[in-house]
């Protein structure tokens, strides 16, 4: 009884998850013609790459891409950085007062806020600094926006590491921070690139801030590009399905090499998978 | 404790220079960017431009108790976080009690399931756009050909079905985060307690309500929990497949401020409102935080 219902509804979820994407990308391999056709063809069609031509050679969608993945991995890098070292700090020293921990709770209770709340002061803020329509504007408030949970991931990251190894290091002479590069980082290697992976899908997906920063052709983000098409009264269809689908295939790879780290890093590490 | 022993105290001063040294930096950014915008908003929530001048006081607040399109849109948010939420759960709940037995083909599954929560919302929103359109969309064609409607559905772009439509699209992409956090949760349990109940003679029933659900209460709090979170401040999704319309029917507070601070340039009311959220989000996250700790304690 439980396997007879097990297996149609697994089929229809997954079909359900999988269906709409594929239809996008169907719909940006057709001719117009095919694209408005009834019944609409599922399969059979003559695909054409002219959509993907057309957004990424004649329009700027090309551009977009671009910003996206400066943005993407500028942001990524710099929260890497100031983050790891703030989680190795908090992952080993008791602090007076437990400020350890407090620190901690509030770096986290940051990424809280919702995005709406400090998109206004920081679209204010950007403007008064002449940063509208930057990509340094987007690129400092990814870097913020991804920080908190760089910190908690490495954190837990850091935690798993036995203290043995860097007292070792520290009896043979090494300086703190000289322990921590040659010795704890190489271990929590995998989890740091877990934590770039997330931070890079995170940045690279983001459209609320990106779009409140910038309008430009030359600033804007491949998110925010698509939404203009979109929300433009003659829509085409076709070139907004192919950026559609070249802003997802990133992502897809990015998934798939952090499957194992997924539910820690999309809990903040609150529940361990 | 291992938590002790894997970390230094920090009582001599080299120590605490370095550690505070090495926090120092996130601390600049976070305050910087996290802290001081608040606190500007704070200062542009309590002014109001008037005829002569910069006026300071609550009036962006006091106006927002008469404001109707204020309340409509909080009342949409309402409906579409409550409703999302029980969609969301019920399905990532029953999903999750499937795949946690033994099947084939589970880690497909499980990697096709994901799909959905990783695309950006903006393409999430291009692809329904594409699935609901009246006139090529493939719901309508499916439904057409199986002679379900002859009338074409206008989904999105109606006002009876809008909410409903924007809703949907958010538990398609939603409903995976639910299934994996709870899976992950469900796969924690031991094995013992299930032993018990089967020594017991249980029945499968009161296995799934006495067993299974207290030990995944704490996974399911943390699942409801983000996903409330977001479901409150949900702006992408709606932004693309509606923004907002038609007419006000799907408007929710995070496009209610958007649109009055960057289509009517009134800072200082979208300020008020924004705060009004970050409260309202406190507020809930808080009493989930609450019964989340009171269920960690060991029994």
């Amino acid at each position: 009884m439980k396997l007879l219902l097990k297996y149609p509804f697994l089929i229809v979820a997954l079909l359900s998850a999988l269906v709409p994407v594929y239809w996008m990308l169907t719909i940006s391999l057709k001719t117009e013609v095919d694209q408005f056709a009834t019944p609409p063809p599922w399969l059979v069609f003559s695909p054409t790459l002219e959509h993907y031509y057309d957004a990424f050679l004649s329009r700027s969608f090309g551009q977009y891409l671009i910003t996206s993945a400066v943005v993407a991995v500028a942001s990524t890098a710099i929260a890497l950085v100031i983050g790891t070292l703030a989680a190795y700090s908090l992952a080993r020293f008791r602090l007076p007062y437990g400020l350890d921990n407090k620190l901690s709770l509030w770096i986290l209770s940051t990424r809280m806020f919702p995005a709406i709340v400090t998109a206004v002061p920081l679209f204010l803020m950007m403007r008064d600094l002449r940063l509208l329509n930057t990509r340094l504007a987007l690129i400092i408030v990814y870097t913020a926006f991804n920080l908190p949970f760089v910190v908690w991931m490495m954190r837990g990251f850091f935690a798993e590491v036995p203290r043995d190894l860097e007292e070792a290091a520290l009896v043979d002479g090494d300086s703190r921070l000289g322990a921590l590069r040659r010795v704890v980082l190489p271990l929590v290697t995998p989890g740091l690139a877990a934590t770039a992976v997330f931070c890079l899908i995170v940045s690279w997906n983001e459209f609320l801030f990106a779009l409140v920063l910038t309008q430009t052709d030359a600033a804007m983000t491949l998110p925010v590009g698509i939404a203009g098409r979109v929300t433009q009264y003659e829509i085409k269809w076709g070139v907004m399905s192919a950026a559609g689908v070249v802003a997802i295939v990133p992502i897809l790879v990015f998934a798939l090499a952090v499957q194992k780290y997924l539910v820690r890093g999309l809990s903040l590490g609150a529940v361990k998978g | 404790m291992p938590k002790l022993k894997r970390s230094f105290s920090a009582h001599n001063s080299r120590d605490l220079l370095f550690a505070l040294a090495l926090i120092t930096p996130a601390l600049v950014v976070l305050l910087s960017l996290s802290i001081y915008p608040l606190i500007y908003s704070i200062t542009i929530s309590l002014q109001t431009e008037t005829a002569d001048g910069i006026k300071w006081g609550v009036s962006n607040f006091t106006r927002l108790i008469s404001d109707a399109f204020f309340l409509t849109a909080m009342a949409h948010t309402f409906i579409y976080a409550v409703v999302a939420l029980v969609f969301e759960f019920l399905i990532g709940l029953s999903l999750a009690l499937l795949l946690n037995s033994q099947i084939r083909g589970r880690t497909l599954f499980r990697a096709a399931l994901l799909v959905p929560m990783m695309l950006p919302t903006v393409v999430v929103g291009v692809v329904w756009r594409l699935m609901l359109n009246p006139n090529f969309g493939a719901i309508n064609g499916t439904l057409k050909e199986v002679g379900v409607n002859t009338e074409p559905l206008t989904w999105t772009a109606s006002p009876k079905l809008a909410l409903l439509s924007v809703i949907a699209v958010d538990v398609w992409q939603w409903t995976p985060f639910v299934f994996l956090v709870l899976l992950a949760g469900l796969q924690a349990i031991p094995q013992e307690p299930y032993e018990a109940a089967l020594i017991d003679g249980s029945s499968r029933w009161q296995t799934f309500r006495y067993v299974t659900l207290p030990l995944l209460k704490p996974a399911i709090l943390i699942a409801l929990l983000l996903r409330t979170m977001d479901l409150l401040r949900v702006f992408d999704q709606i932004f693309i497949l509606t923004e907002g319309g038609p007419g006000f029917a799907t408007e929710t507070i995070s496009l209610y401020i958007y649109r009055t601070a960057f289509r009517f340039f009134d800072f200082g009311y979208a300020a008020a409102m924004s705060f009004v959220l970050l409260a309202l989000t406190n507020v809930i996250s808080t009493i989930y935080i609450r019964f989340l700790q009171t269920k960690q304690t060991p029994t």
